[in-house]
């Protein structure tokens, strides 16, 4: 099964196409960056030397990693969302899963290896991603920079933790459109809960209210801190002075919130009539 | 030995989370499948027959009764290993060739990869598909779906196989061709569990039927228990019977009617039809042939499922 939905997104172009994405961006970054011999530190990004703002010295290599990383965190979750939405529903049409669950498979087994197997393909993606951005990095400007692949264990992590709530949603829906739509919007509603001191607060000044909000950021994966801990592994970036360290509480916190979705979606999905 | 046994098995469904009224897909069946044989299950659409089998493959979860299959509980896993099912209006991932589905379901069987190729290419050769083993099935029709369906289910050896609808959308030959296989593998020892509508089909390959209405068991019969013969024959001769033989047959007492070139006679025994061809033949009439006519399936099956509507 787990083989079979890796298959299932290769045949159906899922996967081939955030490759080719990905494979973009690293001829990219491999024909425009580059370090020009005669100056010492010197960029160049098609030519353009890169230069430091005025009145700050830092490193510009480590700038255009950390940025890059930052931004594509975010898309790397959205297109895997859409790549993967749809591999829970199209399990229980009618007509598939009376053929699935008619095998001598226990919903359970048949459950976490199609949940592996749509993480698997997206951790897959993210490793080729990350490991081609160091390798171009490191080929073209000599900078092995060891943070960028650890990085892509932690992202392959938060993909895998942010799954349990496409897997729950999707089997209580049985919809890819619904489950897309609740699965985008949970990026928000991660993001709100993480600066809930700042905003959902300020909405509602009753403590009942912000300790719900509190026992909300804990209980659901923490998607938003886990992106964001995941950039931190590359660096911060130079000039802005960042006060931010990398902590791993958010990893942490997910595996048991992500652990109890799993568990509640395998028991829902063990209970259901198809 | 029993391949099937169920005792009172019902199942009721919630038309929606806000709806407290309960459907009644299934309302205390009991049934005895016996090994080896071929079992039709018959109804109308909405009696339950579908569910039934889904219950049996614990695709969905009973609200009472219980039952066993095979010799285990329902629910056991070792069910699933010793079945195949051929469900109606299924689907096949396109992106996969016929080979490939074969070889996906097999492993999913729990079957090893080694084994399949060669298990997997008699199959295509049994149901006529040898051709397409290498076409994604997004390109087939119906028929070819199903007869790769069937292939699907065999493709484990089961015991017991179930088929729901296994000729929808098949053409005439494909019928015959499928309805051999149900034999071929009947002689093997297989149970075939046969869900279909239509009724002739069933009549030519089922040991035994039950027919379900509303979720309840009308009558579990053999094949021969519904399609009995009745003493009623049809004397068919070469012009239509002139009106003053109606007169004295009637006049004999005997219940004969005209039906164009035919006399239809509702006798007691074989004397009184053997008297009655006397007469005709002592007139000088000739006889084409002489029918005994039979309730089929379908007449069976309308007057139990009328009976069975108007309680």
């Amino acid at each position: 099964m787990f083989r079979f939905t890796i298959s299932e997104a290769v045949r159906k172009g899922t996967l081939i196409f955030y490759a080719a994405i990905a494979t973009l961006i690293m001829v990219f970054f491999a024909i425009g960056i580059s370090r020009p011999g005669d100056t010492p530190g010197m960029i160049t990004f098609f030519g353009m030397p890169m230069p430091s703002p005025p009145g700050h010295q830092f490193d510009v290599v480590q700038f255009i990693i950390v940025t890059l990383h930052r931004q594509s965190v975010f898309w790397i979750v959205v297109f895997g969302v859409f790549g993967t939405a749809g591999l829970i529903p199209s399990l229980l049409e009618k007509g598939t899963a009376e053929l699935f669950l008619s095998k001598p498979l226990s919903r359970l087994h048949l459950m976490l290896a199609r949940a592996a197997g749509a993480v698997g393909g997206i951790a897959l993606n993210i490793v080729y991603f990350t490991a081609g951005i160091w390798l171009v990095f490191g080929l073209k400007l000599g900078v092995w920079h060891a943070g960028l692949l650890l990085s892509s264990l932690a992202l392959a992590y938060t993909f895998w933790c942010y799954f349990s709530v496409v897997t729950f949603v999707a089997l209580i829906t049985r919809s890819t459109g619904f489950t897309v739509m609740l699965a985008l919007s949970y990026t928000i509603i991660s993001w709100g809960l993480e600066l809930r001191e700042r905003g959902l607060y300020v909405l509602w000044d009753n403590v009942v209210y912000q300790r719900v909000l509190d026992g909300l950021y804990y209980l659901l994966p923490q998607l938003n801190a886990m992106l964001s801990n995941s950039s931190l592994i590359v660096g911060t970036i130079p000039f802005t002075h960042e006060t931010a360290q990398f902590t791993i509480m958010p990893f942490v916190y997910s595996l048991g919130s992500s652990v109890l979705l799993y568990a509640g979606s395998i028991w829902y999905f063990s209970r259901q009539d198809y | 030995m029993s391949a099937i046994q169920t005792f009172n098995l019902s199942k009721n469904y919630r038309p929606g989370a806000f709806k407290k009224k309960n459907i009644v897909a299934l309302d205390k069946v009991s049934l005895d499948v016996r090994e080896g044989e071929i079992f039709g299950l018959l109804g109308p659409n909405g009696a339950g027959k579908t569910t039934f089998v889904k219950l049996i493959l614990s695709i969905v979860r009973p609200s009472d009764g219980s039952a066993t299959v095979l010799g285990h509980p329902l629910g056991a896993l070792a069910i699933r290993e010793q079945s195949g099912y051929l469900p109606e209006n299924h689907r096949y991932p396109g992106f996969l060739t016929a080979f490939e589905t074969l070889m996906f379901f097999g492993r999913l069987s729990g079957l090893a990869s080694g084994d399949l190729k060669s298990k997997a290419a008699s199959l295509l050769e049994l149901v006529g598909l040898s051709q397409w083993a290498k076409v994604r099935t997004k390109r087939f029709s119906k028929g070819m779906l199903q007869r790769l369906g069937l292939a699907q289910a065999l493709v484990n050896d089961p015991r017991l196989l179930f088929l729901d609808e296994p000729t929808d959308g098949v053409d005439p030959i494909g019928r015959k061709e499928i309805r051999d296989i149900l034999v071929q593998l009947k002689s093997r020892g297989t149970t075939i569990f046969l869900n279909s509508h239509l009724l002739s089909e069933v009549e030519l390959v089922c040991d035994r039927v039950v027919i379900l209405h509303k979720g309840k068991v009308l009558k579990t019969a053999t094949m021969a228990e519904l399609t009995t013969s009745q003493p009623i024959y049809e004397i068919q001769l070469e012009a239509p019977p002139p009106a003053d033989l109606l007169q004295e047959l009637a006049a004999r007492t005997y219940d004969v009617t005209p039906r164009g070139s035919a006399l239809v006679a509702r006798v007691r025994d074989m004397a009184q039809l053997n008297a009655i061809i006397d007469i005709l033949r002592a007139r000088g009439l000739t006889i084409g042939t002489v029918t005994q006519q039979k309730t089929s399936l379908e007449d069976s099956f309308i007057t139990l499922i009328q009976g069975g509507a108007s309680e």
